[in-house]
């Protein structure tokens, strides 16, 4: 019997033995002929997207994540001079008055065929028609299925401009505004307004699915179509076998979502990640022969918005003064290595709206004492800052900011908490409200000025949330009302001038820098991935075979 | 001197101090136990000594690699971090954050633990029993585990980290006296007070603790070099201290991000975590090894 | 033996019975209402909230809504997640099952090499050799895991480029998940690059489970040292040694087989800290199991899934704790017969 016990267990210890020793042998061996390696990209973004449908959300996760990749809208824009640029539609055409807009829709565009869809037809008036309708119409039940919530077309008041949509024949469409507006083609460009598949929904309806798997189970026309996500941890796209534009290099996309700095910046060293979103280290990476560094200009701006509802941000004053207090410069050096420009206005400079000569605040702590005087606060009181956990394309690292405005106001008498929470709490935290004063910023979506103005800083974004200032002005409202009503830049050009002369007195929030945004990859991957707006894009990335 | 000589077979040295003159021939252990002895040091008075403000920023200063490389400030011995403030500075005021406050943390759990082991091993019973299995509960739970969910439950920051991890600590402390007293009880020398009339309570206090203290002071070594562990932990996983604070895990995870650009500013936290612990393990080793030699 | 099953059977039950306690009044600790913390339901309209009161028995007094928490928790219902609204159910299938795996892994290098190291220790009693493998234990036993972590990615992965420092697999590998148990899925599935994948999950463990192993381990070398050195010093030795058996025949056959009894024992004992280490190492290593997932759903204030993960994390180190119970009692026949459990 014990014999017998003893000669079990050496065989399973030789058992064990040999398994490793297999395994240590076949690692030897290489990898690099696989097409399963070779033919798919490892994207490590920082966050996991709320959705899989950017009309629902404004975040530039959700963006990244899906508007390029998995959808297409009528139009894009050129990445060299920010026109726009046929896309689903072949062509458009405005009428003199502004009210009336056509669009000529392509004929060969198909949707994803996946596991849970299989379209029949090729993309057609209709389905722009549902993309556009389920926005407007309140008693449409994918209106319901969301509660209404478009964020980024409740903040351009999308569902009061558009009249009516109307199918002109199979392949044509035909937008009646109530009122011209001048940033509206500009808007459907932007990443936000995709075009969904109405047969998708009509199938939901049909099989009495639930409603919102239009949003969380995607059917698009992009380049990639949904196989799977884990929240928090990854996202896989296939390939479109029938993409309309051109055949897709790539089998497999993957999003490694990893909200660690430095743990995408190891899974680059180590090639874990073939790209990674928002690098750190950025003269290691330019060093390194295996890696590329890239970077764009783009159209954003870091800034700390102060809650205007709550004390003591309800006076200007206490605003103005905290706004004298903070050293930008210092924080363009620690924060953003000099990678960045100190940002006087809410609008970047390379926008055409951006005019010079706005009155821009100095940094002078005894300024920012006289005022806090006349405040009544001489004697300091203590202030919250939330800062947001992870690297934003505006800013890299919100936390450290904080650290030296911390330091900042301590020399007039403020001392201040730095709040954080996890990405997502902390902003429905904001959504609410709950915070004093946070360090924030806007990345545009579409070159167009106005949406610097409007999605952070209207009324209507008060409404819908995203106006992190709780800050509403009749008079600035008015000037971006007026603005839009017209095609003339010159008139728009001192329309914006105004608002931004109400933004400099009133600083319902304070603009502190323009950064670009970097991306790093290995060598390589060929092709762009960074777009001026709306995100990244992997239509036209390859990975070329390793020698 | 000479009337020690004269009186030596009469002299019976409590056991601590019996503990004290083996633990202080062991050499490895009188040089942890200097080492100990310094950091005490650094704790109490750390803050008088530092070279630079540990929260002050000097943006003149970013980054500045250790004295001995050739970027390097004699000035700032250590280096400086992102913001400018000396890696030195603040890492001797971080002894007191990590190393003082988890001798405070253990302390307090000392006291609890060891006056609830008291009261249990002086009952006995359904009470005991249910004690003992609740103990028994509470120690397969791993302790961050419920360090952390008791944060999830204060919320994050120091202090609640300090409760909750003195909590975690009780319970050892619990087991160690608990057991001591009983192994004491079974001895004859205590029945001798018993039989004088004494309450079980002088008893306790007069003729057992003094034996199974340095038990106690044993368990309370490792205890510390756990807390310290878990301290650090916590204030890696940014649970802890708040970021400007000195405290050796936060500035290690808050200096992650440098990793590749200023290495020392992630090496030389965990290097103080590292030694801290070396040096608390090794004096509870020294001890528990003296004790060994003087039971054989 | 019927005896002994009992006696733990019982100790398991309540200290089962004591963590859903625990568990439960959680959610009158954590900030919020109580229900939507034990649901994590806090989008539920009025009629949803109806139907929740209903199934918890919010209505009724604190024991029948611990006695409806037990009815759904053995039904599998632990609520849904607060953050991302996922069945905390299916979140623990998904997470759980890697973090058993990087415990196990990491217990069996602690093991197949702690134990060794231990008795090698105690056989060569206060020479340099024992000296040299106690420095490393008390070294390795006072290393900061989140620390050692990133030393060991820099070394392996960024400077050698070794081992992957990140993950449980090549994320290119599309592997179904059928257990949660990585090893497992890549056999079970059908895919054409079988061997491939399960060489990278391999690959992938290495690294996590070193950094793991290298505390408890440390505990072994030094039971294995003593426990060794207890079987040296006890009579049975001593008389073989009398009857002029070699020093290494004494030892292979009488030293290690009743030196490994005492250390199975404590291995039970050691779990507990074992999964502690293994909690920060996912979290440095991207490991996605139940402690990483544990740690950010403290950052997301999310309480039911706090509350899940503890139950889950601690009932496994439990049910870990009797099992090596049961195998000690297997392995000695003496603790069988024992009146008191220890």
């Amino acid at each position: 019997m014990k014999v017998k016990a003893g000669s079990v267990k050496i065989k399973l210890v030789n058992a064990v033995f040999m398994l490793i020793g297999v395994l240590l042998l076949s690692s030897c061996g290489k990898v690099s002929n696989d097409s399963v390696l070779t033919k798919g990209i490892i994207y490590c973004s920082e966050g996991s997207p709320s959705t899989f449908n950017p009309q629902l959300d404004t975040s530039f996760i959700t963006i990244d994540a899906t508007s390029k990749q998995l959808y297409n809208r009528l139009m894009d824009f050129d990445p060299t001079n920010f026109d726009k640029i046929p896309a689903l539609a072949r062509s458009w055409h405005m009428t003199k008055n502004g009210k009336l807009i056509t669009f000529y829709l392509r004929k060969d565009v198909s949707f994803h065929q996946t596991d849970y869809f299989t379209p029949t037809r090729n993309m057609n008036a209709d389905d722009v028609i549902f993309s556009f309708n389920r926005i407007i119409d309140e008693s449409n039940p994918f209106y319901q299925s969301v509660a209404g919530k478009f964020p980024f077309f409740q903040s351009i008041k999308f569902s009061e401009l558009v009249e009516d949509i109307e199918k002109i024949n199979e392949y044509t469409i035909r937008f009646r505004l109530t009122q011209p507006q001048s940033s509206f083609l500009t808007n459907l460009a932007a990443p936000f307004g995709v075009i969904l598949s109405k047969e998708y929904a009509d199938t939901l309806l049909a099989q009495g699915r639930d409603l919102t798997e239009l949003d969380s189970k995607p059917i698009g026309t992009g380049p990639f179509k949904y196989r799977e996500y884990r929240s928090g941890s990854l996202i896989r796209y296939v390939k479109h076998e029938n993409y309309w534009r051109f055949d897709v290099q790539i089998e497999q996309l993957l999003f490694n979502i990893s909200p660690g700095n430095t743990s995408r910046l190891t899974k680059l060293l180590t090639h874990e990640c073939d790209v990674i979103a928002y690098p750190i280290a950025m003269q290691e990476i330019a060093s390194r022969k295996d890696l590329v560094l890239e970077e764009v200009t783009s159209f954003n701006v870091a800034f700390l918005a102060f809650n205007t509802q709550v004390p003591p941000f309800d006076n200007p004053l206490v605003r103005k003064a905290v706004a004298h207090a903070i050293d930008k410069k210092a924080i363009i050096s620690a924060v953003y290595y000099d990678q960045a420009e100190v940002a006087d206005s809410l609008l970047p400079k390379a926008s055409w709206a951006y005019s010079k000569n706005t009155n821009t605040i100095e940094h002078s702590q005894e300024k920012a004492k006289l005022l806090l005087a006349d405040a009544g606060l001489a004697d300091g009181f203590t202030l919250d800052i939330w800062a947001g956990s992870i690297q934003r394309a505006y800013n890299p690292n919100a936390l450290k900011m904080a650290k030296l405005i911390k330091a900042d106001l301590a020399r007039i008498g403020i001392e201040v908490n730095i709040i954080t929470f996890e990405w997502s709490t902390f902003l429905k935290k904001l959504a609410k409200g709950e915070h004093q004063s946070v360090l924030i910023g806007w990345s545009a979506d579409h070159p167009d000025p106005d949406n610097f103005f409007s999605p952070p800083l209207s009324c209507a974004s008060l409404a819908t949330g995203s106006n992190r200032a709780m800050w509403c002005n009749e008079e600035f409202d008015q000037l971006l009302k007026q603005s839009l009503a017209t095609n003339d830049t010159t008139i728009r050009k001192k329309l914006y001038k105004q608002a931004q002369q109400i933004l400099a007195e009133e600083i319902p929030l304070l603009p502190i820098a323009y950064a670009k945004r970097a991306q790093a990859k290995v060598a390589e991957i060929e092709g762009n991935i960074l777009t001026p707006f709306g995100g990244i894009s992997f239509e036209n990335v390859n990975k070329k075979a390793l020698q | 001197m000479a009337r020690e000589n004269i009186y030596q077979e009469e002299e019976f040295p409590s056991p601590i101090r019996q503990l004290w003159y083996t633990f202080k021939n062991t050499p490895v252990a009188i040089i942890a136990f200097s080492c100990y002895l310094f950091l005490v040091f650094f704790s109490v008075f750390g803050s008088f000594i530092t070279p630079h403000d540990i929260v002050e920023n000097n943006l003149d200063k970013l980054l500045l690699p250790p004295a001995w490389n050739d970027d390097g400030d004699v000035s700032y011995l250590l280096g400086t971090d992102d913001l400018g403030r000396d890696m030195l500075s603040r890492l001797i005021h971080g002894t007191s954050l990590t190393f003082g406050l988890s001798f405070v943390v253990v302390f307090f759990a000392l006291a609890i633990g060891g006056i609830i082991g008291s009261i249990s091993a002086i009952n006995r019973g359904i009470k005991a029993s249910f004690l003992n299995h609740f103990l028994d509960v509470i120690l397969s739970i791993p302790s961050l585990l419920l360090a952390i969910v008791i944060v999830a439950i204060l919320g994050p920051g120091l202090g609640n980290v300090l409760w909750a991890i003195a909590l975690v600590s009780i319970p050892q402390f619990v087991h160690v006296t608990h057991n001591a007293i009983k192994e004491e009880q079974k001895k004859g020398y205590v029945l001798i007070p018993i039989l004088d009339g004494a309450s079980e309570t002088r008893v306790l206090i007069t003729s057992i603790y003094p034996n199974i203290i340095d038990k106690v002071i044993i368990q309370a070594t490792l205890a510390q070099s756990a807390a310290i562990l878990d301290i650090a932990a916590l204030g890696f996983l940014g649970l802890g201290a708040p970021i400007p604070m000195p405290e050796w895990g936060s500035m290690l995870a808050n200096s992650l991000d440098l990793f590749y650009i200023a290495p020392w500013t992630s090496y030389l936290p965990g290097l103080a975590i590292l030694l801290t612990v070396i040096v608390t393990n090794l004096v509870g080793e020294g001890l528990r090894h003296s004790l060994k030699i003087q039971k054989d | 033996m019927l005896n002994f099953t009992i006696r733990r059977l019982n100790l398991l039950f309540f200290t089962l019975l004591m963590l859903s306690i625990v568990s439960f009044s959680l959610s009158y600790f954590f900030p919020g209402d109580a229900l939507v913390n034990l649901s994590g339901e806090i989008n539920a309209d009025q009629q949803r909230t109806e139907q929740l009161v209903e199934l918890y028995n919010m209505d009724k007094s604190v024991f029948h809504q611990y006695t409806a928490y037990i009815g759904q928790i053995f039904s599998g219902n632990f609520g849904i997640s607060m953050s991302s609204q996922v069945p905390i159910s299916d979140e623990l299938h998904t997470f759980l099952p890697a973090t058993i795996e990087l415990c196990l892994a990491a217990l069996f290098i602690a093991l197949i090499f702690g134990v060794p190291l231990g008795f090698i220790a105690a056989i060569f009693h206060n020479k340099p050799l024992d000296k040299i493998i106690l420095t490393f234990a008390m070294v390795g036993y006072s290393i900061p895991v989140f620390w050692f972590a990133l030393i060991l990615i820099l070394l392996f992965s960024i400077t050698l480029s070794w081992f992957p420092s990140s993950g449980q697999l090549n994320l290119l590998f599309e592997i179904e998940q059928v257990t949660g148990f990585k090893f497992i899925d890549i056999l079970l599935s059908d895919s054409e690059y079988q061997a491939q994948a399960l060489k990278d999950a391999f690959m992938h463990i290495v690294l996590p489970a070193i950094a793991v192993a290298t505390a408890p381990m440390t505990i072994f070398i030094r039971l294995a040292r003593t426990s060794m050195l207890d079987v040296l010093e006890s009579n049975y030795i001593k008389a073989a040694k009398a009857k002029g058996l070699s020093q290494a025949h004494i030892i292979y056959h009488h030293g290690i087989r009743n030196s490994l009894v005492g250390i199975v024992r404590l291995i039970g004992l050691h779990f507990a800290n074992l999964v502690t280490v293994a909690m920060i190492a996912e979290v440095i290593f991207n490991w996605q199991g139940a402690g990483s997932w544990l740690i950010e759903s403290i950052f997301a204030r999310d309480y039911t899934a706090i509350q899940g993960g503890l139950i889950a994390l601690a009932s496994f180190t439990f049910f870990i704790n009797i099992l090596a119970d049961f195998l000690y009692a297997a392995l000695n026949p003496l603790e069988r017969h024992k009146k008191h459990g220890a």
